[in-house]
């Protein structure tokens, strides 16, 4: 259910240091219309609530069985084991569960509670801080998003906005002149491979670079590209990549993001498979620099190389 | 560090550490040979004579000479205070769990033949315990009072005024007031004449040892010639350069824990006070900033060279030898504005380049602190010593000024003494350290009819129980009268422990460095100083607020939780509980998470107390006020306590630090722990507060994370909170993590493109990220 009225947020994150400038609090809405096989916030996928179970958390007490309609889950050798498709409600199930070891992956924000949570940290965003609305996919609660950031706005907070770009080309002008800074991902140049690794082709990502790129705000963009093993980490699709939005506009910001072997973290507590389970893995420093070539010969970019210290 | 800083580095801790009795045995002596006279006299007597017997020593290879004993970092064994319990100790000494010397066997028997014997029935202890002692004892499962076996210390001696004046200056000066001095005012003037006259020989004695030694040492001769010229000009003028101040400061300190024996002098505001020495060299051309730096190292390495030997239990409670030479760099001037020199930043340099435990380095922060300051201070936190720790200028200069009546100029001037004690500078006996109060175990009592839950006696009158309190405000009301009673009885004991302190140690030194006690004619123990204070401090905000939070919500407003099964569940250490133990655990907010409702809960009791203590008047007509920091008690104080319905277990430790959330409890972040935090009105801590937080490695690597810990510290300064100390996560903290979760609940770690709970993620994945922290990129 996406309206202007209230969003599902899966997660805030206070003190999000890693997410652009400042010290920011980090917003994660919830629904993404890719399915990215590398995906690490699998929880942000779907736009509807759902259980969560967290094992490390269970002190396997059976409140939870107790308390479950039949179907919803099922208690083996003192683990719950839970029904994801349940159609019911989970709130039962919730409350008797004494260690928050089955928790709900997501909360309705509307527009005041949400700038209520942004507003906690304002001490902390001083000049170059601020608020990053990230998910799943920010722009598919659009309309949301343009009151939010239009707060924002008026209240002196920085905002960055982190999308796929696979929206509607309207979800995107209705934001664009309350962020500050924008994260655009492209992922795969050629459609038939995005189609086949996110499930959806590029051709409306690429039509909104466009928009992007010509808008007033794209000095405020950065590009970026997640370097994933046989997928998007090929020197090919990085040069055209390179080439495409040099040409649309010299001198923008590309950024090359390391692959990170642990992306598959948090599947199991949504019920779900990590399809490319102990196919990740981080690439050296020569193979940056290669991909880094590959990116910045003869195109008009500025390169950003992924800070060292942070595992991304 | 120069290859002669590293060397007396590697001297210094190479050198086995004893406990001492050679000034024991001098002052037993002193005291035998005097019988006669007062103890004021006794002690400025046995105070010369040590100054000018006990064995000396100088390193070829220092600048910075003087110590107390001959060995370094020895344990002092000093008996006017009280030494029943190196009696029973002594042996222990060298395999205690914490804080261990080496004894030798001669000494034992000495100590046992000659010196205890004497003091058994003499000693200020044993004073104590015959007037007060099982009064004492009554209260101390609930109250905790401190310095009934040793001085009281926690203080800034005025040491801008010893630079300027010297030994022989206050001498004539005590001369002077001599002369026009009637009745009791005469022999505190005969006694200050007669410890500076100690001091002017100590000076005289490591002047000549340095003379002959520059014999034996050619390749030294020419420093060791130097120190002998300077300790013998300091010996009868004041200090003429920053070489020259460094040294008589040290003398000063040395003296002082000569005297006293006692945890903590501080040097305090010593970027202010020594950059006018430096400032005049430089000009002169007779300093470079390197020697500066290399003097200040000497004088580093000699505050690690005085350690405090305690007792056993007192060890736990205050673990690691803290003998508290705290000194304060940056911070306002007598305007307001920010003052940071050339000597804040080597300061802050030599903390760096050597990483020992002392000096305890703290910075003052304010809204103006430069940049560079910052970087600086943020770049030596990032070595994981723990320093500096940061005080706010904006919390505390305020909050001294309305609640202790303190004048604005000496607010501005504040320093920091032991820990993370508040203090006007050289002119303040703050008695700071005076009891410690358990709210948990006052709780404790308030739920269970008085009784103890782990001892099974009756600490106080039955109030009522959990069982019969029908309402969270009964529950309320039965609290508030076990803390008030108890509170009675301690400010009583208070009393008895002040008294005793001016009876027994009277301390003729220390007076003619802290202002008013010369121009007044009264001894600092007697009230001498220009402000008197006496702090409590208040145990343990964190977990009283989530004890009552969980009750009030889950048993009194939800009634998820039935009272009598709450309470049998507490009294059997939640075993056969487990569920409802979890319930508490995780389904009522807790203090650190941002959350006003609990926030307030810790503010409300601290509060009560200290605007109930606020009425009190301390025996030496100054103000008690409060404080909120445990240093290491925060486990022996948890010992102490039963189960409680925050969830914890009985005998766990409570929360660390003092306004710090409990462990593994705050599961907001960093800028939760804050906002928090920052609940806690700023005249709660005007005795001080504490607050430990914990940063992994990786955010200090590069210069955007160094930037952004400014950020952070800065809404530290607007958020008036007025103290904060930062531990950088090691490793063996995440090994540690991995095997007790629950009390790194809140560690949270950079997974992928996400930050998540560390004790949540897999083991694997806990190896991974394990062996991925380190500070190679540091």
């Amino acid at each position: 259910m996406i309206t202007s009225d209230q969003a599902l947020v899966f997660d805030i994150k206070r003190f999000a240091v890693h997410d652009g400038s400042g010290i920011r609090t980090t917003v994660f809405f919830k629904g993404c219309p890719l399915r990215c096989r590398w995906c690490h916030n699998p929880e942000g996928l779907d736009a509807q609530p759902r259980p969560m179970y967290l094992p490390n958390r269970c002190i396997h007490c059976g409140c939870c069985a107790k308390a479950a309609e039949e179907n919803q889950l099922r208690f083996e050798e003192g683990t719950p084991v839970l029904n994801y498709d349940y159609p019911g409600s989970w709130d039962a199930v919730i409350q008797a569960c004494p260690a928050n070891a089955i928790v709900c992956d997501s909360k309705w924000y509307d527009r005041e509670s949400l700038m209520k949570r942004i507003r906690e940290d304002r001490v902390f965003f001083r000049d170059s801080g601020g608020v990053t609305f990230s998910g799943g996919e920010p722009l598919l609660h659009a309309a949301f998003l343009k009151e939010v950031m239009k707060d924002c706005q008026s209240e002196g907070i920085h905002t960055a906005v982190e999308t796929s770009l696979s929206v509607p080309q309207k979800s995107l002008t209705a934001v664009l002149p309350y962020c500050d800074e924008i994260f655009a991902d492209i992922k795969l140049f050629e459609s038939a491979k995005h189609r086949e690794f996110t499930g959806v082709g590029n051709e409306q990502i690429l039509a909104n670079i466009r928009v992007l790129l010509s808008s007033e705000k794209k000095d405020a963009v950065t590009i970026r590209t997640p370097l994933i093993p046989g997928i998007t980490a090929d020197v090919n699709n990085i040069r055209r990549i390179a080439d495409y939005i040099g040409r649309l506009c010299p001198g923008v910001k590309y950024e090359l993001l390391n692959c990170n072997p642990l992306a598959g973290a948090k599947y199991a507590m949504s019920g779900k498979r990590f399809s490319l389970e102990g196919k990740l893995r981080r690439f050296s420093e020569e193979e940056m620099d290669e991909f880094c070539r590959a990116a910045a010969e003869g195109n008009d970019i500025v390169l950003i190389r992924e800070r060292k210290a942070e595992e991304r | 560090m120069n290859e002669r800083i590293e060397h007396l580095k590697q001297h210094m801790l190479e050198e086995e550490r004893f406990a001492s009795i050679e000034q024991a045995r001098i002052i037993t002596r002193v005291y035998q040979e005097n019988e006669s006279r007062s103890i004021a006299k006794k002690r400025a007597l046995s105070l010369k004579a040590s100054l000018e017997e006990m064995e000396i020593t100088i390193d070829p290879e220092e600048l910075i000479v003087g110590n107390r004993t001959k060995g370094v970092r020895a344990g002092v064994v000093f008996p006017e205070s009280g030494c029943s319990w190196i009696d029973r100790e002594f042996e222990d000494l060298p395999t205690r769990p914490q804080d261990r010397f080496q004894v030798r066997g001669e000494d034992i028997e000495e100590f046992r033949k000659n010196i205890y014997p004497y003091w058994k029935e003499r000693s200020m202890e044993e004073g104590i315990r015959r007037e007060y002692g099982e009064e004492i004892r009554k209260i101390s499962r609930v109250v905790k009072i401190n310095q009934t076996d040793h001085a009281q210390g926690h203080i800034c001696p005025d040491v801008e005024t010893w630079l300027k004046k010297g030994p022989a200056v206050l001498r004539q000066e005590a001369k002077t007031h001599l002369y026009l001095a009637k009745g009791e005012e005469r022999e505190f003037y005969e006694c200050m004449i007669l410890v500076l006259d100690g001091a002017i020989s100590f000076m005289h004695r490591y002047a000549n040892m340095a003379d002959r030694m520059s014999a034996d040492y050619p390749e030294h001769a020419s420093t060791l010639r130097e120190i002998a010229y300077n300790c013998r000009d300091l010996a009868h003028r004041p200090a003429q350069n920053f070489r020259e101040a460094l040294q008589s400061l040290w003398f000063l300190f040395v003296i002082l824990h000569m005297e006293s024996n006692a945890s903590s002098f501080s040097p305090g505001r010593m970027d202010r006070y020594l950059y006018p020495y430096y400032q005049e060299d430089i000009k002169r051309g007779e300093l470079t900033r390197e020697d500066a730096l290399e003097l200040l190292e000497c004088l580093w390495l000699k505050f690690n060279q005085i350690v405090y030997l305690r007792n056993r239990n007192s060890a736990k409670y205050f673990a690691g030898f803290p003998i508290g030479f705290n000194i304060a760099i940056g911070g306002v001037d007598d305007n307001g504005e920010d003052t940071c020199n050339e000597v804040s930043m080597l300061c802050l340099q030599a903390q760096e380049e050597l990483g020992l435990p002392q000096p305890n380095l703290s910075v003052r922060l304010n809204r103006n602190t430069s940049h560079e300051l910052l970087q600086k201070a943020i770049q030596v936190v990032s070595k994981g010593s723990g320093m500096p720790q940061f005080f706010n200028d904006e919390a505390i200069i305020h909050s001294m000024q309305e609640e202790l009546g303190v004048t604005e100029k000496d607010a501005r001037n504040y320093a920091i003494v032991g820990c993370v004690e508040l203090t006007t500078s050289g002119n303040c006996l703050g008695w700071s350290d005076a009891a410690m109060f358990n709210l948990c175990k006052a709780l404790e009592l308030a739920l269970n009819h008085g009784r103890d839950e782990i001892t099974g006696e009756h600490l106080c009158p039955d109030f009522g129980g959990l069982d019969t309190y029908e309402t969270f405000e009964e529950l309320e009301e039965a609290l508030r009268k076990v803390i008030d009673l108890f509170m009675d009885q301690m400010i009583k004991a208070e009393e008895v422990v002040e008294k005793a302190h001016q009876d027994y140690l009277p301390t003729a030194f220390l007076s003619s460095v802290v202002k008013d006690c010369m121009d007044r004619g009264i001894d600092v123990t007697k009230g001498g100083a220009h402000y008197n204070f006496s702090g409590i401090q208040i145990i343990q905000a964190a977990n009283l607020a989530d004890s009552l939070e969980a009750l009030k919500k889950l048993v009194y407003e939800t009634h998820e939780i039935d009272r009598k099964l709450l309470l049998e569940a507490l009294r059997n250490d939640f075993r056969g509980y487990e569920v409802l133990q979890a319930r508490l655990l995780n389904k009522a907010p807790k203090y650190g998470n941002d959350i006003a409702e609990v926030d307030s809960l810790a503010a409300k009791y601290a509060e009560y107390f200290r605007s109930r203590l606020a009425g009190y008047t301390n025996y030496r007509g100054g103000k008690y006020h409060t404080g909120m920091y445990t240093v290491s008690a925060h486990v022996p104080m948890g010992e102490n306590v039963g189960a409680s319905p925050d969830g914890r277990n009985a005998g766990t430790p409570l929360a660390d630090g003092g306004m710090s959330p409990s462990y593994g409890r705050d599961l907001a972040g960093p800028t939760a722990v804050l906002k928090s935090v920052s609940r806690l009105p700023e005249e709660l801590t005007t005795n001080g507060g504490l607050l430990n937080m914990k940063f992994l490695p990786e955010f200090f690597a590069s210069e955007e994370g160094r930037q952004k810990f400014e950020d952070f510290l800065r809404a530290f300064v607007d958020l008036k909170i007025p103290h904060i100390q930062f531990n950088v996560v090691r490793r063996e903290d995440l090994e540690n993590a991995k095997l007790h979760p629950e009390q790194y609940r809140s560690l949270t770690v950079r997974v992928a493109g996400y930050t998540a709970y560390f004790v949540e993620l897999d083991g694997k994945l806990q190896d991974e990220i394990i062996e991925r922290t380190g500070y190679d990129h540091i």
